[in-house]
């Protein structure tokens, strides 16, 4: 397909340890069109920042043990791509932004010259040249007074500030694709709202495609145009933001939506899922959201459900989706 | 008839010395709280919000005696917090517990969950091995859990379940007054509902007061009966929840409200995106101190600190913009909004 940015099939990321097998991503598939900003959304430990690593082909092996069958970016298959290639690949054509800015930004360097030399390498710009383009690239993501803070070092800023910096940086090479990874779970909400709007700015701006993980669907509803919902590893929901909102199908995502106080509330008691996220080196067997799901029959005990596409491209792994609509019959299995 | 108050702050402010980088530079203090005047009714739910460092949990430590107000003044049951005997604080203490954000590192891993609810008790003294053994076990029902679960450690838990056992932990001693600090920011967000019900069921139950520290203004909306907005140490805009839902009047408490993400599509409200960042609680601005983000800021916001002024029964704001004088002098022309 030409329009996919991202195709990622069968993803799998395990971690051998002593106990047995840590399961962490079993075999995933999700795409990202070109300019669109897509959501994988999950609780912590569901294996979303794994998912993201693989991407980047960043773990380590050991411990981790990584198979996928198709990682194509841009029509080139990264999976046999070597370490050296994939240096290449990660400079130029995928950048990161992580949650936490600290580690993720070099603390005896001062930004601007972080940034700088971001582009000198993928610029091919001169040392002039890259100041002038690095205060550009901080007066778009709404850092004041880009000249002197550029002399500044990363713990001169403030965490919001920070997060503007690693923004500035992940589009300073032009990548093709943007992978933010909790990109302001760290920040104060009124930040968090600035950030948010700047990464949006940007993406829409430069027609980047961006992967935006998160355990936050309130930020993600006003972000991204697909959303995947993870659950210990496996995708059990995948829809349209405004269909998944409006439309949930998997109790879980169900539950999530629910659970999310919201302003308009004038209720007292909020609303509640069982139980807790599994260990996941004890996964129940069948549907691993099962213990926690008021739906649950034998079946669900049992049989882990497959992931079904639905006719308007929605996908669901559930026996008992709810809030289907008629016209949404099953496509294929 | 209004409830009895439980607990009373006039004027409190808290100062921490700053290590300055030179040993002879001037001396700077963070101003973490400043002149923060508050009333608790028995048995409701009273919220702290604001952003990372504006003061929240330093009011509620000065609240329970853990950190002592350099001025002001805390009086919990008519007593004067920081004038009792070592002995009566100690008595009294007892009836004031708090629940830590972080249910990791606030559980000893090395005891088992026994002791670590029982601590309290064992320190009190006076209750047997089996009167304790029974209470925890009454206790772990109460919160959720089950008598399986004594002898096991705080590792087999998942942050839910610790925090169910932080919460018994802080309950044993039937305490009628409970900080809980950031109760589930540091849980998954599947089990935030189970512990925000679970809590509101303890308080019905045992008929405790809440201080409630969030930075969740949803949240905060549905549990708490007053609240105050704080921003770098001073209080916004205080009174009713409802009536600060109904008609939230400071700048800042508008732009919190805006910046909670909601998951409701089709409720687009207009968004106030603040510039800049918060400053810095050290040497904050003489005047008031949000000005510096302020969208409404005037030339007077600057050097003078506007004072708390009640707007509407049980509606407390502090702004100069909001006060009605000053809107009278906008409408005179006599003053006008700086970054209009
Ligand atoms: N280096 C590692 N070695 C062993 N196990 C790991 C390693 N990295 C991750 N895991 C495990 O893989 C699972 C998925 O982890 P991951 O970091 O992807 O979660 P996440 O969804 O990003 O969660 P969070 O929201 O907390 O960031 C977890 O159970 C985690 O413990
Ligand atoms: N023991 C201390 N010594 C020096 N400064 C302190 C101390 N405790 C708190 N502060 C400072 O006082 C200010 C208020 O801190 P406080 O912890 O009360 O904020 P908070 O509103 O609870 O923030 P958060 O949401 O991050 O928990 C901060 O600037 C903080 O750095
Ligand atoms: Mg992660
Ligand atoms: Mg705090």
């Amino acid at each position: 397909m030409k329009d996919l940015m991202l195709k990622v099939r069968n993803l799998k990321v395990i971690f051998p340890n002593q106990m047995g097998v840590l399961k962490a991503v079993e075999g995933i598939d999700f795409d990202i069109p070109k300019g669109k900003c897509v959501a994988i959304v999950g609780e912590s430990g569901c294996g979303k920042s794994v998912t993201s690593l693989a991407v980047m082909k960043l773990l380590n092996s050991p411990p981790a043990m990584v198979r996928v069958d198709e990682l194509v970016l841009d029509g080139a298959d990264l999976k046999d791509y070597t370490d050296q290639m994939m240096q290449e690949v990660r400079g130029k054509q995928i950048s990161m932004i992580f949650q936490d800015a600290m580690t993720a930004l070099n603390p005896v360097m001062t930004i601007g010259k972080q940034i700088d030399e971001v582009f000198i390498r993928h610029g091919k710009m001169d040392k002039g040249e890259a100041r002038i383009a690095t205060i550009k690239a901080l007066e778009l993501v709404g850092v004041p007074e880009p000249k002197s803070r550029a002399n500044q070092f990363p713990h001169q800023l403030s965490g919001g500030m920070r997060q503007r910096v690693l923004i500035a940086m992940a589009f300073a090479c032009m990548p093709k694709l943007i992978i933010a990874d909790e990109p302001t779970t760290a920040l104060d909400v009124t930040i968090q709202a600035q950030v948010l709007d700047v990464l949006s700015d940007m993406q829409k701006k430069h027609e980047v495609s961006l992967l935006l993980i998160t355990h936050d669907l309130s930020v993600v509803a006003n972000m991204a145009d697909t959303i995947y919902v993870m659950y210990s590893g496996k995708i059990v929901e995948k829809a349209k933001v405004r269909e998944l909102f409006l439309h949930p199908h998997h109790p879980y995502t169900i539950g999530l939506l629910g659970s999310i106080p919201k302003l308009s509330d004038e209720v007292h008691k909020f609303v509640q899922i069982p139980d807790a996220v599994p260990h996941p080196m004890f996964k129940p067997t069948g549907c691993y959201f099962h213990p926690r799901c008021s739906h649950s029959t034998l079946k669900c005990s049992q049989v882990m459900p497959p992931l079904k596409t639905l006719l308007n491209g929605r996908e669901i792994r559930c026996f008992h989706p709810q809030n289907v609509v008629d016209f949404e019959e099953v496509a294929h299995e | 008839m209004s409830k009895p108050i439980i607990l009373s702050m006039k004027n409190v402010s808290v100062h921490f010395p700053v290590k300055g980088a030179l040993p002879f530079s001037k001396k700077r203090v963070v101003s973490a709280v400043s002149d923060v005047s508050v009333d608790i009714f028995q048995g409701e739910t009273f919220g702290i919000v604001g952003e990372s460092g504006c003061g929240k949990s330093t009011l509620a430590n000065a609240m329970i005696g853990l950190v002592r107000p350099t001025s002001g003044e805390v009086l919990f049951k008519g007593n004067k917090l920081y004038s009792l005997s070592p002995q009566e604080f100690k008595e009294i203490r007892r009836d004031m517990q708090m629940i830590f954000q972080d249910p990791f590192s606030s559980l000893n891993p090395r005891f088992n969950v026994y002791q670590i609810i029982s601590e309290p008790m064992k320190i009190r003294g006076g209750a047997s091995v089996d009167e304790m053994k029974k209470r925890v076990i009454e206790l772990l029902e109460l919160v959720g859990l089950s008598e399986k679960d004594l002898y096991r450690y705080p590792s087999d838990f998942s942050g839910g379940q610790r925090q169910r056992i932080g919460i018994a932990r802080a309950i044993i001693l039937n305490p009628d007054f409970l900080v809980c600090d950031e109760p589930v920011s540091a849980l998954d967000v599947s089990v935030h509902a189970q512990i925000l019900n679970l809590l509101m069921e303890l308080q019905e139950k045992l008929k405790m007061t809440y201080v409630f520290i969030s930075h969740n203004l949803a949240v905060v909306k549905s549990i708490c009966d007053h609240m105050v907005v704080m921003y770098l140490g001073n209080v916004m805009e205080s009174g009713s929840t409802k009536a600060i839902y109904q008609h939230p009047l400071h700048p800042y408490t508008n732009a919190l409200l805006s910046a909670v993400l909601d998951v409701d599509l089709d409720n687009k409200k207009e968004r106030i995106l603040l510039q800049g960042d918060i400053p810095s609680p050290i040497n904050p601005p003489r005047g008031c101190r949000f000005y510096q983000r302020c969208p409404y800021a005037m030339k007077g916001c600057v050097d003078k600190k506007p004072a708390l002024i009640e707007i509407e029964p049980e509606h407390f704001v502090a702004c100069h913009y909001i006060n009605p004088f000053a809107q009278e002098e906008i409408n005179a022309g006599l003053a006008k909004p700086l970054n209009l």
